[in-house]
């Protein structure tokens, strides 16, 4: 598949950054597409199908939330470019479809693994169905398991919908809003207390070290990020 | 309706009767009275020779009547006596003289003398309600034009004018209007604003005079309790309790400038002009403030450029210089050092924009329910390269209560924090992030093992710009601690800087009150 040409369509109106991220992804195997504004941007993924989209927010022409919709139309998973702070921007880009985001100033390391976990998640979901294992964790989603060093936790029923939902979406953060709506049910989006009651749950069952970087990763404003299989 | 009529209508109908009321006695009144007098012997004498001398002393009530109502107690009474007399003499029996032989007759001359006092009296009482209600009437007049013509004023300058134009019209006196040369700027001297005649300067005495009327805010000069030596008359223009100006009265002929009935009316004027000014006051602000707004928002245009256009190249440099592969020790180091470098400055101009957040009140707040463990880890994970030696120990409990907090403003706060310990702490030193209980809320203290802070900085440290004595040679932007408090507090929560109780070092804490705690039960 990789060389198989993945291509990748990097928006932004900095040629600094274009070629800064064309001199990551190129070397791993990538193609890459660029465009410096919305119109070429939405020309591009129409003629070119881009498999992945780094989109810059802030884009001269048009909002750059405008373009999440008609990229994935064309077929395009996209990944955000933001800056630090604009959180609630984050939050209403992946409200609108867009599969995650990377902060400014980014790490290149880092967006290569967002491109590869978004990828893996282009291939379909049956790849993570079987189950998850990271660490000496392992997350049977069929029996609806989960095993810590081959002994049985038991978590509660919600405890472990959020951790299906969140081994589903390996990688890649998933909205508070979006977890409290499908594992608490519509009606839930804010109740943002019964994710931080869950969260807390599971980490003081599957994890003994509390200094340990947590694997259920908390991205503050936005949502939970099961930091495993991110390509290292 | 003037109120004598409803008080008295007896004696309001008799004025009506007599015509229009005038004041005191007068030699008029008297000899009108004499003639009545005269007129009333010499119709009574008539009567008497066609031998009706029985009501006669009536006859005498109509000028007794007249000069009573109509020129006061004196006219009246001396009125009533001469009646009396005059009847004793002419009519009363043994006639041409004044003995009297029947003392029914005394009777009738005390009523004569009686019926003058009384309607003196009235008469007098229904003058002065009809003059107060005139006086009343021109008072509000002149308040109500006046009060017209001030809603079209805009400018102190074009009050002052009115007000000396005005009251120098409305009372026929000399006016002066003195304000300081700045509005605002109570220190400043006072300066003649307007007058009426024109004039530039006041005398050495009445300028002290003006200037203690300004001061105290009250009336000085004649008639006051101070400065009475003065020319002229001064009285506070009042805005609120403040002297905004003074306002001085003043004759040609150095009399006292004001009669009783002036003082109330010019009270009035001036409480309108007080409120005139304030609404113009009202207008000044609003225009100060619609100026402060546009510098806000050309701050924030600069600053939302200036961010955008430092970040930009600093993402290319911090992207570039972390795609470079060293080949050898030395440049690997030389590497880390370009890189720290660049995210210092990248974590600078990311305090400058929260700081402008935070100086013009753009600070967006949403409270949601936090856990400290993973806002401490979040903050930890932004700071892994910044902490680099330093050990971190984290103690804080798994089952605290959760905490309302802005999720992005609590996490820049932690950061800062944690910045700032590794920033001033002992190299290598370890960085402590505890939470205990404090009261009925929480603490949770981020602490290192530095030279601590100077005593009595421990306010200081949270301003902006301030770094502490000697510990600039790690450089930081002075920003960081302003900001913890600036973000703290528009969540509801404190900061407090002190030195660790036990061992060396500063602790600088978040206090978070029980009103942010949400206790929640141990079970998932």
């Amino acid at each position: 598949m990789m060389r198989d040409a993945v291509r990748v369509l990097v928006i932004d109106d900095e040629p600094a950054i274009r070629a800064l991220l064309r001199g990551a992804l190129e070397p791993a195997g990538y193609d890459v597409i660029e465009a410096d504004n919305a119109a070429q941007a939405l020309a591009s993924a129409q003629v070119q199908a881009p498999h992945v989209v780094l989109l810059d927010l802030g884009l001269p022409d048009r909002d750059g939330l405008d373009l999440i919709a008609p990229l994935r139309k064309a077929g395009a998973t996209v990944l955000v470019v933001s800056a630090r702070d604009a959180t609630a921007q984050k939050v209403a880009a992946l409200d609108q479809g867009a599969d995650d985001y990377v902060t400014k100033p980014f790490d290149t390391d880092e967006v290569l693994a967002r491109v590869r976990t978004a990828l893996r998640h282009r291939a379909g979901p049956d790849v993570l169905a079987a189950g998850l294992r990271f660490d000496d964790i392992e997350i049977d989603l069929d029996a609806r398991v989960v095993r810590r060093a081959g002994a049985e936790v038991h978590l509660a029923p919600k405890e472990f919908a959020l951790l299906a939902e969140l081994a589903a979406n390996a990688g890649k953060v998933v909205t508070h809003t979006h977890l409290l709506r499908t594992i608490w049910g519509p009606g839930h989006e804010t109740d943002v207390e019964y994710l931080r009651v869950a969260a807390r749950g599971i980490r003081r069952k599957l994890e003994t070290d509390g200094a340990a970087p947590s694997r259920i990763r908390n991205e503050p404003g936005v949502g939970y990020r099961l930091a495993v299989g991110m390509g290292s | 309706m003037p109120p004598g009529r409803r008080r008295a209508p007896l004696a309001g109908a008799l004025v009506s009767a007599f015509g229009p009321a005038r004041e005191g006695s007068s030699a008029t009144g008297w000899l009108v009275s004499l003639v009545l007098i005269a007129v009333v012997t010499a119709g009574g004498e008539t009567l008497a020779a066609h031998g009706n001398d029985a009501d006669i002393s009536m006859l005498y009530l109509i000028p007794v009547i007249y000069a009573g109502t109509r020129h006061g107690l004196g006219t009246g009474l001396a009125t009533g006596l001469v009646a009396a007399l005059a009847y004793d003499f002419f009519f009363v029996p043994p006639l041409y003289s004044l003995l009297v032989a029947d003392p029914s007759h005394v009777l009738s001359m005390v009523i004569l003398i009686g019926t003058a006092v009384v309607c003196s009296q009235l008469g007098g009482q229904v003058r002065r309600q009809a003059r107060l209600a005139q006086a009343n009437a021109d008072r509000n007049g002149a308040i109500a034009g006046f009060a017209r013509l001030l809603m079209g004023i805009n400018r102190r300058e074009d009050l002052w004018a009115l007000l000396a134009r005005e009251i120098a019209r409305l009372l026929d006196v000399r006016t002066v209007v003195l304000a300081p040369d700045m509005p605002g700027e109570s220190g400043r001297r006072l300066v003649v604003k307007a007058a009426v005649p024109a004039f530039d300067r006041l005398d050495l005495i009445d300028g002290v005079a003006a200037r203690w009327a300004y001061d105290t805010a009250r009336p000085t000069g004649p008639g006051s309790d101070a400065m009475a030596v003065s020319e002229w008359q001064f009285i506070p223009v009042l805005g609120g309790n403040v002297a905004h100006a003074v306002f001085g009265v003043g004759r040609e002929d150095a009399r006292m400038a004001l009669t009783g009935a002036q003082e109330p009316l010019l009270a009035s004027l001036l409480d309108q002009a007080g409120l005139a000014l304030a609404r113009i006051a009202a207008e000044e602000d609003m225009l100060a403030l619609g100026k402060v707004q546009e510098r806000d928002r050309l701050r924030a245009a600069l600053l939302s450029s200036i961010g955008h256009d430092l970040r930009t190249p600093l993402t290319t440099v911090l992207g570039m210089l972390r795609a470079i592969r060293p080949e050898t020790a030395r440049q690997q180091a030389q590497l880390d050092s370009a890189r720290g470098e660049a995210e210092r400055l990248d974590r600078f101009v990311a305090n400058l924009i929260d700081m402008v957040r935070i100086e013009t009140g753009g600070l967006e707040r949403a409270l949601e329910p936090v856990d400290l463990n993973e806002a401490v880890t979040a903050a930890l994970d932004d700071l892994r390269r910044v902490l680099g030696a330093h050990p971190v120990i984290v103690e804080v409990a798994r089952d605290l209560p959760l905490v309302m907090a802005d999720p992005v403003l609590l996490h820049h706060c932690l950061i800062n924090l944690v910045d700032n310990a590794a920033k001033h702490g002992r190299a290598d030193g370890p960085v402590t992030l505890r939470a205990r209980p404090a009261g009925e809320g929480l603490a949770l203290a981020v602490l290192d093992e530095g030279p601590g802070i100077v005593a009595g900085e421990e306010q200081r440290v949270f301003g902006m710009f301030t770094r502490l004595e000697g510990s600039d040679r790690r450089g930081g932007t002075g920003l960081g601690l302003a900001i913890v408090k600036g973000f703290a507090q528009a969540m509801g929560m404190e900061v407090a800087a002190a030195n660790r109780a036990e061992g060396k070092g500063a602790a600088f804490t978040l206090l978070i009150p029980s009103e942010n705690l949400r206790q929640v039960d141990g079970a998932g």
